[in-house]
């Protein structure tokens, strides 16, 4: 495989950095050439937050350029459509979908668009799917909300032609966690499967 | 994925794993054997720091996290000229700071190896500039490495060593945000001895007042030396391995890529599906090596010089050729943008136009629907956190001091106080710039107290500094002393919340604290008495109406007082406190006692809370509330209480 483009967007202190790690590590793991772009400092502060995860054999710089994306991971609605020019024609946006409306959106200043715009400009604008559910109730279900990155990378993990074992990426997450949140976490994996299978027709 | 600290120590030469650039050059320096380590932390510099303070002790280096670029310079430095490696890193506008001493103690070079690292932040994602650290090491005459991935990124902090330490002379490693805050794979190699066994190393300082004592008569003869010493590392760089020619031998184009910008450049070519180029990989832009420079010329028609920010190999090339009478044409910054940062989109579209072909997607069409697209998505910049204690201090300010006062402010995550609704930071510089600007301020508008033409009194211009309590050592006590000996007329309020937030909670001496225990704590507070302030006092930002009153009370003091606002910041409490498996009270709005005034969004505006347009009351998202009371406080009608147990 070439390439293998991730796009993992939201909103800062919401575990996206963890996500592209835990990522990097499995495709490494997986014995592939790894990038993984952050960002730090000022911009992590509950600000618009976007990393970038890329395997393969042919990856070099560390941000998918626009249009290459095959996965946007979004862990707020509204922070998938701010990046969509990264997404390639037939590439997936993959949300959660409750949305965290900013502060110049409780001033009046600015308006939410509704799930349903996102979808429509995510299909019909940039030729892509839109697939929203909630993984932040799967995370509680599964008894931690700070497990909501794991239910969106096990959603992740279901996707079409995604190159990453299921197995790989739990083995990561089991040596990368705190030994007595394991079970949390693995549960949140599982619902995330669950969750993008029933989605996606599986 | 086991923790950096870990890995960055790990005795398994040959082992593949995933490091962040940062981690990587500190692996690098403990390859290396470094003795000492000094630094002020500024993103996206600040994790090569923080990993050396985790790994100090264990591997036996000294490591200080000091108070500025200028003076981490220094300790480094002197470490260096008593023969151990050494290393310091700042951002790039740090090396402003360090600047003084660097300018001048260049020509005094070094015994042991000693590498300055500096990372640039093309873009400004969390900077006040672009600045580009290259034309530094032009301007000193200093080397400079940059790397194109992590894995060479560590290789080349061992190179850099021995490069410094073979011409006596300093050099710079420069990074890009962009390769400081990548994760690549990275093959560990080996540890030396003294680092597995933690041996601290100590040196011996040979005196030698005509090297390093720099009065005019000794530093005229560093001039020439330092150019000679440039020249012969041109000549060494020929043969770094860092530096190579690939591609098609015969080809008629070539392509020149320093640093990261070769990674773009590979990843454009195989996007392009362009094959019948010659590439000159640099990990030297300056000094460009003539002898590959010639070798890659020869049998080319044009080229192309593919670099971030300034045109800095550009202009050495351009010499060159020109010296040597060759006229083939040379691109640059005629098709590569001169601002922000490159990307391999920047990279597509120069190496087309270079070329003459179509780029392998439509950009354009891409951003035209996107344009449509930013309309209707909100902006959603950085904010302050929730209970953030310095929400709580500007809120107090804003209203002790009304809209017609100035604010001048600082470095650091206060400076987002600019944004609405707070609005309480009219002016940032540069590190410790507020007090010197509400200084300067003063004088223009109200005059000093040691005039004789000072009227002051009935038409006093408000003026009111923030600055963060990392930033009041690093460079904020020089321009205090000037304010008050100068005798000006502002309010300092020191916003002390225990620990330099913005980079990533290091210590500073307001907090005592230093990676190898208890170092002795400086209080803002007496400092400021024993400077001479005439109104000194401490408040505790979560109580606002308190911290409105100290304000008001120092506002009317003649003269510069200075009030220490404290709470330690509360993304460092929350962290510790979720450590610890501790618990926080989480508010909630009781609806029948919501009005919709809105106050707590327009006019604090805690990002915890948020309006719904359905029920037209304020709400709490109970998973960002971090407990600070703060909107019970500024709530005129008690609508805020914490919810109780179960609710
Ligand atoms: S990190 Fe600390 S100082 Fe910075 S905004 Fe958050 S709470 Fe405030
Ligand atoms: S208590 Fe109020 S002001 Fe403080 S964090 Fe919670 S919602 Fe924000």
């Amino acid at each position: 495989m070439r390439e293998y483009n991730i796009v993992i967007t939201g909103v800062g202190g919401q575990g996206i950095l963890t996500a592209a790690n835990l990522l990097g590590w499995a495709a490494l793991h997986a014995g592939h050439k790894v990038r993984v772009g952050e960002v730090h400092g000022m911009s992590q502060r509950f600000g618009s937050v976007i990393a970038y995860v890329r395997f393969g054999e042919d990856v070099y710089g560390a941000m998918v350029p626009e249009g290459k994306a095959d996965v946007i991971l979004s862990f707020e609605p509204v922070e998938a459509l701010r990046y969509i020019n990264y997404l390639k024609k037939g590439g997936l946006v993959f949300t959660n979908a409750r949305p965290i409306p900013p502060v110049q959106v409780s001033m009046g200043l600015a308006t939410y668009p509704t799930l349903d715009e996102m979808k429509k400009i995510v299909e019909e604008d940039f030729g892509g799917k839109f697939m929203a559910f909630d993984a932040e109730k799967l995370a509680l279900e599964a008894g931690n909300i700070v497990t909501t990155n794991v239910v969106l990378i096990g959603a992740l993990s279901q996707t079409p032609g995604f190159p990453l074992s299921e197995e790989g990426i739990k083995e990561v997450i089991r040596i990368s966690v705190p030994p007595k949140t394991i079970d949390v976490n693995m549960k949140a994996f599982e619902l995330g499967v669950k969750a993008a299978k029933e989605m996606l027709g599986l | 994925m086991a923790k950096v600290t870990d890995i960055v120590l790990w005795d398994k030469p040959g082992e593949k794993v995933l490091l962040l650039g940062n981690h990587a050059i500190a692996r690098g320096a403990l390859e290396a054997n470094i003795a000492v380590y000094a630094a002020y932390p500024g993103t996206p510099s600040s994790e090569l720091t923080d990993t050396m303070a985790a790994v100090a002790e264990k591997a036996g280096v000294y490591m200080e996290y000091s108070t500025n670029e200028k003076v981490a310079f220094e300790t480094a430095l002197s470490a260096a000229w008593s023969g151990l490696r050494a290393m310091t890193a700042m951002k790039h506008v740090g090396l402003n700071v360090a600047a003084d001493t660097f300018m001048s103690a260049v020509g005094m070079g070094v015994e042991g190896g000693f590498v300055i690292m500096v990372a640039d932040d093309p873009s400004m994602w969390s900077s006040q500039n672009e600045q580009d650290t290259r034309m530094y090491a032009k301007f000193a005459n200093v080397p400079v490495l940059e790397p194109s991935s992590p894995h060479e990124a560590k290789e080349m902090t061992k190179y850099a060593f021995e490069l410094s330490e073979k011409f006596k002379h300093f050099v710079i490693l420069r990074t890009t945000t962009r390769s400081s805050h990548a994760r690549g794979d990275v093959v560990l190699g080996e540890l030396p001895e003294e680092i597995k066994t933690g041996k601290r190393k100590f040196g011996k300082f040979k005196k030698d007042p005509t090297r390093f004592v720099d009065i005019p008569a000794h530093s005229r003869k560093f001039h020439p030396l330092i150019l000679e010493k440039i020249e012969k590392i041109r000549e060494e760089l020929n043969n770094c391995p860092f530096n190579w020619i690939e591609g098609k031998e015969d080809a008629k184009v070539g392509i020149i890529a320093p640093g990261l910008s070769y990674s773009y450049v590979k990843e454009a070519l195989a996007w392009l599906g362009v094959e019948d180029v010659k590439i000159l990989k640099l990990g030297t832009p300056f000094p460009v090596p003539y002898g590959l420079l010639e070798k890659f010329m020869d049998g080319l028609e044009k080229v192309l010089i593919v670099e971030e920010l300034e045109p800095v190999v550009e202009e050495q090339v351009k010499t060159w050729a020109y010296d040597k009478g060759l006229r083939v044409p040379i691109h640059g910054k005629d098709l590569v943008p001169r601002v922000y940062e490159m990307t391999t989109r920047r990279a597509v579209e120069a190496i087309a136009k270079f070329l003459g072909i179509e780029t392998p997607i439509n950009f354009a069409e891409i951003d035209e629907k996107y344009e449509k697209v930013s309309q209707i998505v909100p902006p959603r910049p950085p904010s302050l956190c929730p209970a953030c204690p310095h929400r709580n201090t500007f809120f107090a300010i804003r209203k002790a001091a009304g809209p017609k006062a100035i604010f001048p402010s600082d470095i650091g995550c206060y400076t987002l106080g600019v944004l609405p609704p707070l609005k309480t930071v009219d002016t940032t510089v540069a590190m410790g710039a507020s007090i010197g600007v509400a200084h300067g301020l003063s004088i223009a508008t109200n005059g000093s107290l040691a005039e004789k033409e000072y009227k002051g009194g009935k038409e006093k211009q408000i003026i009111v500094a923030t600055i963060g309590d990392s930033t009041f050592f690093h460079t904020g006590l020089p321009a205090l002393a000037n304010a008050i000996y100068n005798r000006s007329n502002v309010l300092i309020v020191v916003l002390d919340n225990e620990v330099t937030a913005m980079t990533g909670d290091q210590p500073n001496p307001g907090t005592g604290q230093t990676p190898h225990g208890p170092g002795k704590r400086i209080l803002i507070e007496e400092v400021a008495r024993a400077m001479g302030a005439d109104f000194v006092e401490v408040v505790d930002p979560y109580d606002i109406k308190a911290t409105y009153e100290t304000i008001k009370k120092a506002l009317k003091v003649e003269g510069v007082s200075v009030v220490v606002s404290r709470q330690p910041c509360a993304l460092y409490r929350i962290g510790q406190m979720r450590r610890r498996g501790e618990k926080w009270p989480i508010y909630h709005v009781i609806e029948d006692k919501c009005t919709g005034c809105k106050i707590c969004i327009n006019a604090y505006g805690c990002p915890a809370i948020y309006w719904d347009p359905e029920t037209k009351k304020a709400k709490i998202d109970p998973s960002m509330c971090w407990g600070c009371g703060g909107c019970a406080q500024v709530c005129p009608f008690d609508a805020f209480e914490p919810m109780k147990e179960g609710e």
